[in-house]
């Protein structure tokens, strides 16, 4: 049917919602390389593991690898996976609500306010299990700031994005400043922390993630659905019986809560929240990221870098933060170039 | 006459500005309503406080005689379709798409599309000529193919009364007729009431069964054009002076400016051809 606009309509039970094809190919194929790069994650390192020991171990058939496997190996990799998702899906929501490919939690100043939270713990002495809550109290206090200086005019998009901006840059400077005053030691610590760095972490880290996920999901099924009307102008939106600032609000806060979750337990890993949902959005050709496209993304690219920073220079290791950028960057300006002169 | 859209002791307005003071209204249903008035005279700011765009300061909206603000925006969306002065395009979305918009007041999250909104969403795109277009992106639109396409999006949604904010505005005049034709035909074929804002006071008079004039937040006059489109009447809203004579075609009062301080500059400085009413 042409209204569809070349969808095809999926129904079960009391849903009904129309489908393209080709989010659900990409989905489906990302879905496979997220799988593939998971096993080599677990394959890769010393000791070499080959894939089938490696599927063998995970099956729980009871290899001699299953300690690497299994207890050093796996928690990482699925750690990587979880906030990679956790940060595409903030990317993708905050990208929509300020309509602007540029706005993500590390620019609208979430990711500086947990970083100057999670800085001040680790240089004051206070206990190592205090920085993570330290971090999401943080992130969450630094987008109040950014809500309350955007919310005048309903949270507008430029608005929006202005606050966010100048929040970061003020929380950054006062980073700087404790970080200049701290044990030189602490400093260190504080620095891998902002570049962000899954070293040592594993299940209670995932769990975390993962938790806030799971309680977000209701939000995310209807916030994929809402997402759609983000690119509306506000006249249009309530001509046709939305409540556009309510909803504004709503994804804005959902994403910031996803991005201050995941910062406070892996650090500030820049740049995938910013790439995921641009890339996703040009491989499934559609005007507005896609959410779940955006998050197999996101764990995609965090799981890769994660291993290219353990295995590149081994065995020295690298923090991911350091290589999502390097990873993902060239593929954005790739795609960009691709697209030059045709619309997408 | 029964009113379908009201205004009762309307105030609104921008921040410190206060456009409307105290404004009652009673617009008809079943007609064609077109706003006219100077620029900035309230005009836009009146349709967009009846569409529940603009939170009014005081007073009430009533829609067939209920205040407007008690409605859930659903149902007001259900009953009422608005087209912005000029709507933003989101970037890549194809005209089937932006047309399918119109139908979220009937649609849930777990209930994203029935065969209704097929069948409504065809027939919007048909009844604005734009059927041809349905998988083009919308951002390579000529002007006057986009606004057919928002309104035929304001059509999907299936309302009795629809607001349009100078929907001619931007199109050339071939254009600005097939617009106005397809209001004409949504009132006198479907039984719509249709009000619009314009800016072309013989396009009002030609299309318009009911005319509502404005100045300075107030209404000066309002009724069918033949009653009340006098020479007066443009020198008191618009302050120009004018001749209305009976338009050839129609029959509907046309408007003519007399002497106008160009024409009446000597001839040296050839006075443009063309000067005309409306026109912003």
């Amino acid at each position: 049917m042409r209204a569809l606009a070349g969808r095809s309509l999926v129904r079960v039970g009391p849903l009904s919602v129309p489908v393209r094809r080709r989010p659900v190919v990409v989905a489906g194929v990302l879905f496979v390389l997220l799988a593939g790069a998971v096993v080599i994650s677990l394959s890769l390192g010393t000791p070499y593991v080959a894939p089938g020991d490696v599927l063998r171990s995970l099956s729980g058939a009871g290899t001699p690898y299953d300690l690497v496997v299994r207890d050093l190996r796996l928690p990482r990799a699925v750690l990587a996976a979880l906030a990679g998702a956790a940060f595409g899906v903030a990317g993708t929501l905050i990208q929509s609500v300020a309509r602007n490919p540029l706005a993500s939690p590390d620019v609208i100043g979430v990711t500086q306010g947990a970083g100057l939270a999670a800085t001040v713990a680790l240089t004051s002495g206070a206990a190592a299990v205090l920085v993570a809550p330290a971090a999401l109290v943080g992130g969450l206090v630094a987008a109040l700031l950014v809500f309350a200086l955007g919310a005048r005019h309903g949270l507008a998009a430029q608005r929006f994005v202005l606050a966010g901006v100048a929040v970061a840059f003020a929380l950054r400077a006062l980073t700087e400043v404790v970080m200049l005053a701290a044990d030189p030691i602490d400093g260190l610590r504080a620095q891998l922390w902002l570049i962000g760095t899954l070293a040592g972490k594993g299940w209670a880290e995932a769990a975390w993630i993962a938790g806030t996920l799971a309680v977000l999901l209701p939000v995310l099924l209807w916030a994929g659905w809402a997402l759609r009307s983000t690119a509306l102008d506000d006249d249009t939106a309530r001509g046709i019986g939305l409540r556009p600032v309510a909803r504004r609000v709503g994804l804005a806060a959902t994403g910031v809560l996803a991005a201050a979750t995941v910062t406070a337990q892996v650090g500030a890993v820049d740049f995938v929240a910013l790439v995921a949902p641009q890339v996703a959005r040009r491989l499934v050709r559609a005007e507005r990221p896609p959410l779940l496209c955006s998050a197999l993304l996101g764990a995609l690219l965090l799981v890769l870098a994660d291993l290219a920073g353990r295995r590149l220079f081994a065995p020295t290791q690298l923090p991911a933060g350091v290589l999502t950028a390097a990873i993902g960057g060239p593929y954005l300006i790739f795609l960009l170039l691709r697209t030059r002169g045709r619309r997408s | 006459m029964t009113a379908m859209l009201s205004t009762r002791d309307l105030v609104a307005g921008y921040e410190a500005r206060t456009v409307l003071d105290g404004l009652d209204l009673d617009l008809p249903a079943d007609a064609f309503t077109v706003i006219v008035g100077p620029n900035a005279c309230g005009k836009s700011t009146l349709l967009r406080t009846m569409a529940r765009l603009l939170t009014p300061r005081r007073g009430a909206v009533l829609l067939d005689g209920t205040a407007i603000r008690d409605l859930p925006t659903r149902e007001v969306a259900r009953r009422l379709g608005v087209l912005p002065q000029s709507p933003l395009v989101p970037e890549g979305i194809t005209v089937a798409d932006l047309v399918g918009r119109g139908r979220q007041p009937y649609q849930r999250w777990w209930r994203q599309w029935s065969t209704e909104d097929g069948r409504a969403v065809e027939e919007a795109l048909a009844m604005a000529d734009v059927a041809g277009l349905a998988d083009r992106p919308v951002d390579t639109l000529s002007g006057g193919q986009r606004q057919r396409v928002w309104i035929a999006m304001t059509l999907a949604q299936d309302t009795e009364a629809l607001l349009l904010d100078e929907p001619t505005t931007f199109l050339d005049l071939a254009h600005q007729v097939e617009v106005l034709d397809l209001l004409h035909r949504l009132r006198a074929e479907r039984g719509r009431t249709v009000v619009a804002v314009l800016h072309d006071l013989n396009q009002a008079a030609r299309y318009a069964d009911h005319l509502v004039a404005m100045r300075a937040g107030a209404v000066v006059a309002a009724g069918p054009p033949r009653e009340i489109l006098t020479a007066d009447l443009v020198r008191d809203v618009f302050g120009l002076d004018c001749v209305v004579v009976p338009c050839p075609v129609t029959g509907a009062p046309l408007v003519v400016p007399a002497r106008t301080q160009t024409s009446a500059v000597p001839a040296a400085t050839p006075a443009p051809a063309g000067a005309s009413v409306g026109d912003a």
